[in-house]
């Protein structure tokens, strides 16, 4: 009926285990706020960027649980604080006492579980945002000329705004475009013999041209844009096609899109471990203080010696209390410490 | 007769000494804000200043660095006497120097009201600026190759892009303006050159516009070139095409830009002025009334305060006759030194 990692408490330690859970807390508090605000960043950016993201992506799970999991670290970090200023003051610490133990495992089971899940979604989602941008940005491709279609009428408009802000072209460059058919049918002119050669001259009937839309250009380029027949070089003059690095943007949508996207979701994680580290170091600190304060019967400025442990009792012993209790924990814990004082005192030389 | 007469007790005064305490501290956060509204200000004018021919006037965010940076030093030390207030010891030695910082204050509160109404008034000369601004920008346009210019052309792009607008007025400035470099022209065509000799200066002008100008929100590809030619493009009008091209000239949308961002700094402003003179005016009570507690042995006696002893005629009297006095002053010893000298030398 040893207690599980007991620790000596006399009154100076308790009082600075106290003042250091309190700093403790506060900074966990801090990190749960900053990765509320990093998942709430990840969530706005996804939600602009949704139509370039595949639905079957299960990216986007990852900032809602952590979402979940910063405002449970916040909640510990506060009940921390005020857990740990109230078992300063006589006066104020009894309604702590009730609330404490609840809280305690409402914390590590609920706060640990839901950070625990974040940081594994954190390590694991990013290596799916290949395959959904890839999916993703291809049916943007597809329907840029689709303007006129419901359900796919904002895709041009969404597309060349996100190519003008990331400073990207295509899907992993500008000959992308080459590929697909993104002027619509309804501003071909049918009579044009060059609309009918094109036409005619792939299997799927599609207008397809060796030019880009505007929103490709790069504005850092000496010359105007050159956006038309970017094939045949002898039409502009001064052009190299070998090097259209400057005329137009050389970086794909999908490596940009996958780089911003995998940042932030590294930031996140990163977040998440540090909320983690702090949300253990605090509820470990809690636990100890309650269980020294009970020792003491909830008389806070006591001089005696009390002790703190993590469990009462070694596991199989906790389940079959629990078990004969049906649940009820912390009724029988203040009469069992002034027994069980004597025998852990043989347990200390152990530990 | 005083002006608007309050009566304190010794709880009024310290209540009132607190409550000014609390809302110095308040002002110097406001100070705080003031003077970082007026260096965004600065930032955001500087960002552009290549659009605004570099001759933009920076006195409205200066002004507002200035004035929050005062506000600061003020308050803070208005803090600090509240505070020595509610001790007689402490409050001994502020006394002589209460009423010229009061004065200060006064001149200080006129000073914000005048910064808060130029931010109202800054748009007239913005205006200028942005018009000389914009139109050579726009000229500048090609010049990709002459050091000094040849950021010109990225600026005008990315700003069209960003403010949704094309050109100075209207998409049709562009017409006007060579904006494709002689480099990248093939003097061998001869469409080149029908054009080139079409006008007396020699200037190559086509009926397009950069790609900047495009709106993506149309539902085509965007049409650059041959803008007033129908035929050239299937299915287009060019009068009734609205999505094509951005409607706004980029002068207008950047003057509603830098006019929504100054009115917003001088609600701001104006709500400050209100509160700073909300302090002055408690400060004078204090003042006032700390004064009146005439046995300094008894602090639990009460007192009055007042804004100006006399009416406001009466002590706007008093103060043309002390400077006049103080001009007599002067004369009555220059007699002197005058009577003086004149028997010496007779």
């Amino acid at each position: 009926m040893a207690p599980v990692l007991p620790l000596v408490l006399p009154l100076q330690p308790r009082i600075r285990l106290a003042q250091g859970l309190w700093l403790l807390s506060w900074l966990l508090a801090l990190a749960g706020g900053l990765a509320l605000l990093c998942s709430g960043h990840l969530l706005a950016q996804l939600w602009h960027l949704h139509t370039f993201l595949a639905p079957s992506c299960p990216f986007a799970a990852l900032p809602h649980v952590a979402l979940a999991a910063g405002a449970v670290a916040l909640g510990t970090g506060l009940v921390g604080a005020g857990a740990s200023r109230a078992s300063l003051d006589a006066a104020q610490y009894p309604p702590w006492r009730k609330v404490l133990g609840p809280l305690l495992v409402v914390g590590t089971a609920g706060g640990g579980g839901l950070l625990v899940l974040a940081l594994g979604l954190a390590l694991a989602l990013p290596g799916s945002l290949d395959t959904g941008l890839e999916e993703g940005l291809g049916t943007a491709l597809a329907h840029y000329k689709d303007t006129e279609v419901p359900g796919h009428c904002h895709a041009k408009r969404l597309l060349d705004e996100l190519q003008l802000k990331h400073h990207c072209c295509g899907r992993h460059g500008y000959k992308d475009w080459f590929g697909i058919q993104w002027v619509s049918s309804r501003y071909l002119d049918p009579n044009d013999q060059d609309v009918v050669d094109r036409i005619q001259s792939n299997v799927e009937g599609l207008y397809l041209i060796d030019s880009v839309p505007f929103s490709c250009c790069n504005p850092h380029s000496a010359r105007p844009c050159l956006q038309s027949r970017l094939s045949e070089p002898h039409v502009h003059p001064l052009f190299d096609p070998r090097q259209p690095n400057l005329n137009l943007w050389a970086q794909g949508c999908h490596r940009v899109l996958l780089g911003h996207l995998q940042g932030l979701a590294s930031m996140l994680g990163s977040m998440l471990a540090v909320t983690f580290l702090l949300q253990i170091l605090v509820l470990l600190g809690l636990r100890y203080l309650q269980t020294a304060l009970e020792g003491l019967g909830g008389v806070i400025d006591g001089e005696g010696e009390t002790q703190g442990y993590l469990f009462p009792s070694g596991l199989k012993d906790m389940l079959k209390t629990a078990w004969r209790q049906g649940g009820v924990a912390d009724r029988p814990a203040p009469e069992e410490a002034p027994p069980e004082e004597a025998p852990p005192k043989e347990g200390l030389p152990e530990a | 007769m005083a002006l608007l007469k309050v009566k304190f007790d010794q709880k009024k005064r310290v209540k009132l000494a607190q409550g000014l305490w609390l809302m110095n501290w308040f002002s110097v956060l406001a100070g705080i804000i003031i003077f970082s509204l007026g260096l965004f200000l600065k930032i955001e004018l500087r960002k552009r200043s290549d659009v605004m021919n570099n001759s933009e006037s920076h006195f409205v965010p200066n002004s507002l660095i200035g004035m929050g940076l005062l506000s600061c030093v003020f308050n803070s030390l208005a803090g600090k006497i509240c505070y020595d207030a509610l001790d007689p010891a402490k409050y001994a030695k502020w006394k002589p120097w209460l009423k010229p910082y009061l004065a200060v204050c006064v001149l200080f509160n006129i000073a914000l009201l005048l910064v808060t109404l130029c931010c109202f008034l800054m748009r007239s000369s913005l205006e200028s600026t942005l018009a000389h601004g914009l139109k050579n920008g726009m000229k500048y346009y090609r010049d990709t190759d002459t050091p000094g210019r040849c950021f010109m052309k990225k600026t005008i792009d990315l700003l069209q892009i960003e403010f949704k607008c094309c050109g100075n007025n209207g998409f049709r400035d562009w017409f006007e303006i060579q904006w494709i470099s002689n480099r990248y022209l093939d003097f061998s065509s001869k469409e080149v050159k029908d054009r080139i000799k079409s006008n007396v200066d020699g200037r190559y002008l086509v009926d397009g516009v950069p790609f900047s100008c495009c709106n993506p929100s149309s539902p085509r590809p965007c049409i650059q070139y041959q803008l007033t030619n129908n035929s050239a493009h299937y299915s287009y009008d060019h009068q009734t095409e609205e999505l094509n091209l951005w409607v706004n000239g980029c002068r207008a949308a950047l003057l509603s830009y830098y006019s929504s961002l100054m009115n917003s700094m001088g609600a701001v402003t104006l709500l400050v002025w209100l509160f700073e003179v909300t302090i002055t005016i408690g400060l004078r009570y204090l003042h006032t009334a700390l004064e009146g507690v005439s046995n300094p042995e008894d602090p639990e006696c009460e007192s009055e305060g007042w804004l100006l002893e006399k009416s406001v005629s009466e002590t706007w009297k008093t103060f043309l006759e002390s400077l006049k006095k103080l001009g007599k002053s002067n004369q009555v010893e220059a007699e002197g030194a005058d009577a003086g000298q004149a028997p010496e030398a007779g």
